[in-house]
């Protein structure tokens, strides 16, 4: 091989090797077991799709962000998926229209964007969540997101902090108490939404600056956007946001941030980001939101749990049990099964600590090297 | 959350021209560089500050952007040009400095543009290519940019483009050279800019916007 571009990976694409695969799959399978003990069943979506049927269940989703191309069988446009949240709705919404709600699913799988976000070049990520269907009540917000925090615990996020938002804020109040153009709304959300209280002031959005006050720490923020919500017209989703709080109570730390849009392209009232010590941006975002078609109304969370990989580091070596030529194996197999990772010796030559082994196996004792 | 462990915060300063403005901003809000930043011939990039728990980078404005976008400082000063520029999700501008202010305009030679730019498509000089291309696709035009990174004035006369577009406060340089100011794109001046993350999980960053925005709101009441 002279070629030395002949095996270069895509932007934005990597391997996995084994230490960071085995800390994917560890997180992986601890998060699908928390959500599976809170009674969520797993589905297994396709890896691609027709791109209409992705495109339609959900405001706000992006085609344009898919990888496309033409199925030589249909000589319809397929897509692979970018996110496996409307892949569930549309489960929900067919095969399982029928299923007894609520209903609860849960799905782990790798994702994937034609383009990466402007600050993280991966146009591959692992994607792990849950979706309660059929309701987007506060009892179900407060589920899903005490699930959102437990599963981000099993998956190995430590400090978790969890910061809610109200994604139709905007919509609401400039359909109520602070009226706005119809031309104006959307430059007034995008001020906000950068938090920039200069913009927002050219955008003709000087009655939305307190709620850029309204944030930080829950209980203050709350009583902050309490207090701005002169006509009332807030009043059930504060109460709510509350609610959901006293549901967490001491699982993670509290913030509340009304006027956040990122990321949150099709939830409803309600909406919440996950961060962990040490994990660069979100590690995951979930909220309320309304499966197109039946217009059925519903709740979830997703983790990208990559960055909890990266962030994990080297991880602990574990013992391997190295298993001399002639050994008996009845006795590896005994050993395997109260839990011994066995490395067999294949020829003559071989160096049992160089290929990773802390014991070997004498007899029928592992003896450590 | 444990205080003793938590790394230092990174505050991000621009070089040059809102820097000399920023200063008294900063001593307000608690910020104050040590010794040896005011010192012109120290090279250093880095600088510690009265509070043992933060530093200052100084860098080109852009890079301002860049290191709180990613998350490598949490804090920053720039202006409002550099961030409606890289338009980064991550990026967070809560206070308005009202300092360093300019504007972003359109300049062409006196006698007009080059016979470069037709009715619907233009060359332009700047250091700002996005926020140039979206100015003129929202009048319908196709703006090929030309990335220069100063002295965008000379670019016209030379024949690289039909006009530029460029910071403008006084008007000055565009007369020397033979401009004229068409049009104001966006006025600009200072923010303080703050990483989304660092924002919601450091107790820290969110005491800092609040010591900024104080003092932004009393200066405007005065």
């Amino acid at each position: 091989m002279s070629d030395p571009t002949a095996d270069l990976l895509p932007e934005g694409l990597a391997d996995r090797l084994p230490r960071a695969a085995a800390a994917a799959t560890r997180a992986m399978r601890a998060a699908l077991d928390a959500m599976d003990a809170h009674g969520y069943d797993r589905v297994r979506p396709p890896l691609i799709e027709f791109e209409k049927s992705m495109a339609m269940r959900m405001d706000g989703v992006q085609p344009r962000r898919m990888f496309r191309f033409v199925d030589p069988s249909s000589l319809r446009t397929l897509a692979l998926r970018s996110d496996i949240t409307v892949q569930v709705g549309r489960i929900a919404a067919t095969s399982m229209a029928d299923a007894p709600r609520p209903l609860r699913l849960c799905y782990a799988g790798e994702v994937a964007v034609i383009r990466a976000d402007q600050l993280d070049p991966a146009r591959q990520r692992l994607q792990i969540g849950a979706e309660l269907i059929g309701s987007d009540s506060v009892a179900a917000a407060a589920e899903v997101v005490a699930l959102a925090v437990e599963s981000a615990e099993a998956a190995g996020g430590r400090n978790i902090s969890v910061d809610f938002t109200l994604p139709d804020l905007v919509d609401t109040l400039a359909a109520t108490s602070l009226p706005l153009a119809p031309e104006q709304v959307d430059a007034v959300r995008r001020e906000l939404d950068a938090k920039d209280a200069g913009g927002l002031k050219e955008a003709g959005g000087e009655a939305y600056l307190p709620l850029l006050y309204a944030t930080g720490p829950f209980e203050a923020a709350i009583d902050k956007l309490a207090g701005l919500d002169a006509g009332g017209a807030l009043a059930s989703r504060i109460e709510g946001l509350r609610q959901v709080a006293a549901r967490l109570g001491s699982m993670a730390r509290l913030t509340l941030d009304p006027t956040e849009r990122h990321g949150f392209e099709y939830q409803s009232w309600f909406g919440f980001t996950l961060y962990a010590e040490g994990v660069r941006g979100a590690l995951g975002r979930g909220g309320t939101y309304s499966i197109r078609g039946p217009e059925e109304p519903a709740t979830g969370f997703s983790l990208y749990v990559d960055a909890l990989v990266d962030a994990a580091g080297e991880g602990e070596a574990r013992d391997v049990l190295y298993l001399p030529l002639g050994h008996d194996p009845q006795v590896a197999a005994r050993l395997r099964a109260i839990g011994w990772r066995t490395v067999a010796q294949l020829g003559e030559g071989e160096d049992p600590r160089a290929l990773g082994c802390s014991h070997m196996l004498q007899g029928i004792d592992p003896v450590a090297l | 959350m444990n205080t003793a462990a938590q790394p230092p915060l990174t505050f991000a300063i621009p070089k040059g021209r809102i820097l000399e403005e920023a200063l008294p901003v900063m001593a307000r809000a608690g910020v104050v560089p040590e010794a040896a930043f005011h010192d012109k011939d120290n090279r250093s990039l880095t600088f510690a500050t009265t509070r043992d728990d933060m530093r200052l980078i100084r860098v080109r404005a852009f890079d301002v952007a860049t290191f709180v976008a990613h998350g490598a400082a949490q804090v920053g000063i720039v202006g409002s040009d550099v961030i409606e520029e890289f338009d980064y999700s991550d990026l967070y501008a809560p206070v308005d400095l009202d300092i360093g202010h300019c504007r972003l305009s359109v300049a062409e030679p006196v006698g007009g543009a080059a016979p470069v730019d037709s009715y619907s498509h233009v060359r332009v000089a700047t250091k700002y290519p996005n926020l140039t291309r979206r100015h003129f696709e929202r009048q319908g035009v196709q703006a090929e940019c030309v990335k220069l990174n100063g002295a965008m004035e000379i670019a016209p006369s030379l024949g690289l483009c039909g006009r530029i577009v460029d910071l403008v406060s006084t008007g000055r340089t565009l007369k020397d050279n033979g401009l004229v100011e068409t049009s104001v794109i966006v006025q600009i001046s200072a923010r303080l800019i703050v990483n989304r993350a660092a924002l919601k999980t450091d107790p820290r960053v969110a005491a800092l916007v609040e010591a900024f925005r104080a003092d932004a709101q009393a200066r405007e009441a005065a």
